[in-house]
């Protein structure tokens, strides 16, 4: 069995390396033929291999029980936050939850209490041809904010406060992208803009619910979840022999 | 919180299909959907989903999901129309806006955004289905033979989203036996109320997740490799279904691969058919999509046949 693991990991290193090589060469070399591809239909096909190149990561990770336990606790309280938001458009607190586990517990964490949030409360409210964009749009909303911790933990609480309403556009347009590459044509930066106004104010009330939802509960969940980041960190003395 | 479109356990036979061939039969109808643009293939996929809703006993999910995809299709249908310059038959000549230019409404951008609007409402179907058809427990049940960390996470946080629903109004409760009134005030104040129950959440559930730890420390997670014990039966009706499914994308990449799939929208509307060989290509695509749905209605029917699949 463990070998059957080792083997289906290295097979799986040599697909992802392929696709990606694939799909590098196709976009960048074969323009003509990329100009008239079924980009809905391709999309689909890199945004789930960009998903599996993240778990994948994750899966090679050593990852330790507490890590597993937390971001199966985070993941399930941004995804009941989400519950009793869904009939309000866009307004939510499972973004900026997400950000906020990220900030504080880095960027894997981050991407994997994003798409488990996602999968989770969809379980319960249903999963659609939005699914994967939603995935990879929290996903790289909680991996951004590990990366915001890393490269600026200072950020304070103004800085986090506009880094969460950016989250709310970018959101948006990311979930644009799926809708823009398989319903609209001609694929032009017009046709794009005129989606991205069609959902400007449901973004605007996405970010705006971020900004509010962090001012008012960002400081004291900041507060905690460093405390049990503290808690959870394990150094020895001694070397372990 | 009931939406209607989740698992639900009715003994139909879709249901009692082995997840990885649910999953693939599903995989094929969610390709062809974004594989044609050819409208009478979009109109023949989004029938054959709507029999594959009733031999699956969801009609009823099915209706919701198309209501709620309808807001998008009319967005489809403005943006195409709006913004595509590529029609020759204009129907509406409009005035001269920024960015857009002048506004100018074709038959052919009306007719791709119909289209496109009916590919959206086949797309919705198909995962539509999936909620009624797959159980997520099996469906977890196979990724979790080859990635059992993420798995693990997902079986976690589905198993804790309940209880955490059933804390959140224990602690709720606790408040209002203190004196607390979440009915009253301005929203900055209900806010702030309901924000200290979310932190008496976060933090008990946080102590708890430690806990969970050393539970699964204590039982040797992590200290080696995972054995895994494998309780779904493949029968032959997963056989059928996996060579129907393969059966509709062979004929669609042919379909596709010889043109009888294509349909061009710009700059004039194409014909419909252009050959006898199209409507064979289209009837092999429905073949092998609707294959389930005959077996089903004859699993149902015919009692030798069930014992036999």
């Amino acid at each position: 069995m463990w070998c059957r693991h080792k083997l289906f990991l290295k097979l799986m290193r040599f697909f992802l390396f392929f696709c990606a090589g694939a799909i590098f060469i196709y976009v960048f070399v074969c323009k003509e033929a990329a100009a008239e591809q079924n980009w809905g239909l391709f999309s689909i096909f890199l945004i789930l291999l960009v998903i599996l190149l993240f778990y994948w990561v994750f899966e090679r990770s050593a990852a330790t029980s507490r890590e597993i336990a937390v971001i199966a606790v985070l993941s399930s309280i941004a995804g009941i936050a989400r519950l009793p938001f869904a009939a309000l458009p866009n307004v939510q607190p499972t973004t900026f939850l997400i950000i906020i586990s990220g900030f504080v517990f880095g960027p894997r964490v981050g991407f994997m209490v994003g798409t488990t949030a996602l999968v989770v409360s969809n379980f319960f409210l249903g999963h659609g041809p939005w699914t994967p964009w939603q995935m990879l749009a929290w996903g790289l909303a909680g991996s951004s904010a590990g990366l915001m911790g890393i490269l600026h933990p200072r950020l304070g609480h103004k800085g986090m406060t506009i880094f969460n309403f950016l989250w709310g556009y970018l959101f948006g347009w990311i979930m644009n992208l799926w809708f823009w590459l398989s319903f609209v044509y001609p694929l032009n930066p017009k046709t794009f803009l005129l989606a991205c106004l069609a959902s400007f104010w449901l973004d605007t009330l996405h970010a705006l619910g971020n900004a509010v939802f962090y001012i008012l509960l960002g400081r004291d969940i900041v507060k905690v979840l460093t405390r049990f980041r503290q808690k959870m960190e394990i150094s020895f003395l001694l070397p372990a022999k | 919180m009931s939406y209607g479109f989740f698992y639900r356990p009715k003994g139909v036979f879709l249901q009692t299909l082995h997840p990885s061939a649910a999953l693939v039969y599903l995989g094929v109808l969610f390709l062809l959907t974004l594989f044609f643009t050819h409208p009478l293939y979009l109109l023949a996929i989004f029938l054959a989903l709507g029999l594959v809703a009733w031999a699956a006993e969801a009609l009823d999910a099915w209706e919701t999901c198309l209501k709620v995809g309808l807001g998008m299709v009319v967005l489809i249908m403005l943006i195409n129309p709006l913004a595509v310059r590529a029609g020759t038959s204009i129907i509406w000549s409009g005035p001269e806006v920024p960015v857009l230019g002048r506004l100018t409404i074709s038959l052919e951008s009306i007719c791709y955004g119909a289209a496109m609007g009916l590919r959206l409402l086949n797309v919705i179907s198909v995962f539509c289905l999936y909620n009624c058809l797959v159980h997520p427990d099996r469906a977890l049940g196979i990724f979790s033979r080859f990635a059992p960390k993420s798995a693990l996470i997902i079986s976690l946080a589905t198993r804790m989203l309940p209880t955490l629903a059933r804390e959140l109004s224990e602690i709720k409760e606790a408040q209002q036996t203190r004196g607390v009134d979440f009915g009253s005030g301005s929203w900055r104040e209900r806010l702030k109320r309901y924000s200290t129950i979310f932190n008496v959440l976060l933090f008990t559930s946080m102590e708890g997740s430690l806990q969970v730890a050393e539970a699964m420390h204590a039982r040797a997670l992590g200290s080696g490799p995972r054995t895994c014990y494998q309780r779904e039966p493949f029968r032959p009706r997963d056989a059928i279904c996996l060579f129907a499914g393969g059966g509709a994308l062979a004929a669609a990449l042919c379909a596709k691969y010889t043109g009888a799939g294509d349909y061009h929208y710009y700059p004039q509307l194409g014909q419909l058919f252009s050959g006898f060989t199209d409507l064979i290509f289209l009837a092999a695509v429905l073949a092998g999509v609707l294959a389930p749905v005959v077996l089903s209605w004859g699993w149902q029917k015919c009692s030798s046949l069930r014992s036999k699949i």
